[in-house]
């Protein structure tokens, strides 16, 4: 999108900006916490023992999918047993209703958090377009749009405007193939060179032409030194924010302003006619990248999850904090060798994570990816969605689902993730106060459980006693659940409402930010009930054009001949 | 990243890292770290790396209340001076306001 979305000027750089932008729009789904729970059961499941336990263990998973869950007493679990499956499919249907409706709950509050953002996002694109005329009015054009709609005719503009869309949607495809190519092959180098490159230009060079844009419209006197300077410490400590380690909230903050510029910048360069039908032909791409089976969102998104890996930072925007990071430096040695002596031990389990693991299982052991959460405490509730049979895994193959989970999540990026993360704020998932509160009781109940059904297993039983020990004593630790949405995503939405807003008319405008509200609320809607990766755009952007258009032509007009005659009067 | 899960090492580890960078001309990047370590500094209970991330703290909320005093003070003196230092301050003026017609 970047390449796309860069000026002609600033192209070569912008394109890869750009690129971010239109690979993130166009994966944007939602993904839930996929049903990695499904090949656990059926690895772990093979024990006829623990099949129960695993049982009653993704029972919890499910629950604890669904942060919003209140604890159930042990009776209720059979059922829900079936349903902690569910997510999966494969196991229970019965726990179904009472799964959805948690499912619900849980979209519910992150439908909320998701909200926040992405008006944010809009309000800033809004508030620019009203203030600064410069980003009103289309005079230079991007090198992907070489038609410039600078007829009068409708049939030539629509002919324009449906070249251009295609040349840039063109690229968009090769941009993300690109990227899935590189991806497959392990280029990680060249993708974060990439990303890295992007931001830079959008943190530095965007928000460079932006501020004074900024300053003249205010008329605010500044001098280069203090302008340098300004720029200087906002586009490092954004990138510091955005690729390596920041403050959540600053993070988000820049990933959203980011997005905004974004925006912003496909406003100010791209025609009219074409800005619309960019947007049709994006939510259209969107759709098939994320849901046809070899659409490359999709191919992405699996691929991420087989190699348990987050997805970038740079294109997404989670809710909650991303994990890897957390773990990535700090790796407790001591379950590693564990797991390690484990998976050796017991070489049934690994095959559990099969395909994935073997790739996976060398990161995670040698890597410090996996949270330290994960690895020493086996009980909480994080575990306990994939793990928490904990008993049954080695902790290499908790570590490895958690893993899964977590960059499953990353990897969605294009899309909304839920993710699950270990660390993440308490308040942040979604879980209730109640959920949180009982978190202990539960984890004692769960171990006691345990241990019982597992005394049949001596080994077992002792590795999973001595591994949650240390974490015990740490109260905190929980599993975060996120949704993530990605960047193109936020993008998209600011240049549908901001666009509309350069009607000038706050009618269109409002009516336009409801819609994609209430695009997005069906969409995490339908994530909660398919509980997998998502686009967010179609339905939003579907609405969005609707409401755009309807108004902006009937009634608006409407409204006017009303008070034109004093009806309201 | 939540700070307040991360194990202590790497709490002090961070806040060095940004106590270090915020050397290079960023002042921003010094009052990051005190917003972010603020808690860990001064609100948490006591623990071994504590006492250090309080002393990075509390050299970066300086840094960062010097460069803001320093920033200020340029402004104000060259804004007021423009004019009067003629063709230079010009020369490095980002935006020099439009007069109201």
């Amino acid at each position: 999108m970047d390449a796309h979305v860069a000026p002609s000027s600033s192209s070569s750089s912008a394109t890869s900006a750009g690129a971010h932008g239109s690979l993130s729009g166009a994966a944007e789904r939602l993904e839930r916490p996929p049903r990695r729970q499904q090949a656990h059961q059926r690895n772990y499941g093979s024990n006829g023992n623990q099949e129960q336990m695993n049982n009653a263990d993704q029972a919890d998973g499910a629950v604890l999918a669904v942060p919003s869950v209140v604890i159930r007493e042990s009776a209720s679990r059979p059922s829900r047993l079936s349903a902690g499956g569910g997510g999966g499919a494969s196991d229970g249907e019965s726990g179904q209703p009472a799964e959805e409706e948690q499912g619900l709950k849980y979209g519910a509050q992150h439908v909320i958090k998701l909200f926040v953002p992405v008006s944010l996002c809009m309000l800033v694109v809004v508030a620019t377009i009203n203030s600064i005329s410069f980003y009103n009015s289309t005079d230079v054009y991007l090198l992907y749009t070489p038609f410039h709609e600078l007829s009068p005719e409708p049939s030539i503009k629509f002919w324009n405007a449906l070249g251009n869309s295609l040349i840039l949607m063109s690229v968009v495809v090769v941009m993300t193939i690109l990227l899935i190519v590189l991806y497959k092959k392990r280029c990680y180098r060249v993708i974060h060179g990439w990303l890295i490159l992007s931001s830079f230009m959008l943190l530095f060079i965007f928000s460079y032409l932006y501020l004074e844009e900024l300053l003249r419209a205010y008329n605010i006197p500044m001098d280069y030194p203090t302008a340098v300077l300004i720029m200087w410490n906002f586009g490092v400590a954004g990138m510091i924010a955005i690729h390596w380690q920041g403050p959540l909230r600053l993070q988000q903050g820049y990933l959203i302003f980011v997005a905004a510029l974004m925006a912003l910048v496909f406003i100010k360069y791209l025609p009219e006619w074409t800005a619309w039908a960019v947007l049709a032909a994006i939510s259209v791409w969107d759709l098939i990248a994320v849901l046809s089976p070899r659409g490359p969102l999709r191919i992405l998104v699996e691929t991420a999850q087989e190699r348990n890996e987050q997805i970038f930072p740079a294109l997404i925007y989670s809710s909650t904090v991303i994990y890897t990071y957390m773990g990535t430096h700090y790796a407790p040695e001591q379950p590693q060798s564990q797991s390690q002596s484990e998976s050796e031990s017991q070489p049934q389990a690994q095959p559990l994570s099969t395909a994935t693991s073997s790739p996976s299982n060398s990161n995670s052991t040698a890597t410090t990816r996996t949270t330290h959460n994960s690895l020493a405490s086996p009980e909480l509730p994080t575990c306990s969605s994939n793990c928490r049979p904990s008993t049954a895994r080695t902790s290499t193959s908790r570590v490895n689902q958690r893993q899964q989970d977590n960059q499953a999540a990353a990897e969605g990026m294009p899309l909304v993730t839920f993710k699950t993360n270990l660390h993440g704020h308490e308040e942040a998932a979604g879980f209730t106060q109640e959920w949180s509160a009982n978190l202990n009781n539960r984890v004692a109940r769960r171990q006691i459980e345990v241990q019982s059904t597992q005394s049949g297993n001596p080994r077992r039983a002792n590795e999973y006693r001595t591994v949650p020990a240390p974490e015990q004593q740490q109260p905190e630790p929980q599993e975060e659940r996120g949704i993530k949405l990605g960047l193109g995503d936020f993008i998209f939405y600011s240049v549908l409402v901001g666009k509309a807003s350069t009607y000038g008319d706050w009618t269109t405008t409002i009516a336009c930010f409801v819609a994609i509200l209430i695009g997005l609320c069906l969409t995490l809607l339908l994530l909660a009930i398919w509980r997998k990766a998502l686009p967010a755009l179609p339905i939003s952007i579907t609405f969005g054009l609707i409401f755009c258009f309807a108004t902006n032509f009937l009634v608006k007009p409407f409204m006017e001949s009303l008070s034109a005659k004093q009806v309201f009067i | 990243m939540d700070i307040s899960k991360a194990p202590n090492p790497r709490k002090l580890q961070l806040c060095r890292i940004y106590f270090l960078t915020g050397f290079a001309f960023l002042p921003f990047v010094w009052a990051v770290n005190v917003c972010w370590f603020f808690d860990e500094a001064f609100r948490k209970p006591p623990y071994t790396e504590q006492t250090q991330i309080k002393r990075y703290v509390i050299y970066s909320a300086i840094g960062t209340f010097i460069w803001t005093i320093a920033l200020i003070t340029w402004v104000i003196l060259f804004q007021t001076n423009r004019a009067a230092w003629g063709a230079t301050a010009d020369y490095i003026s980002f935006i020099i306001p439009l007069g109201v017609s």
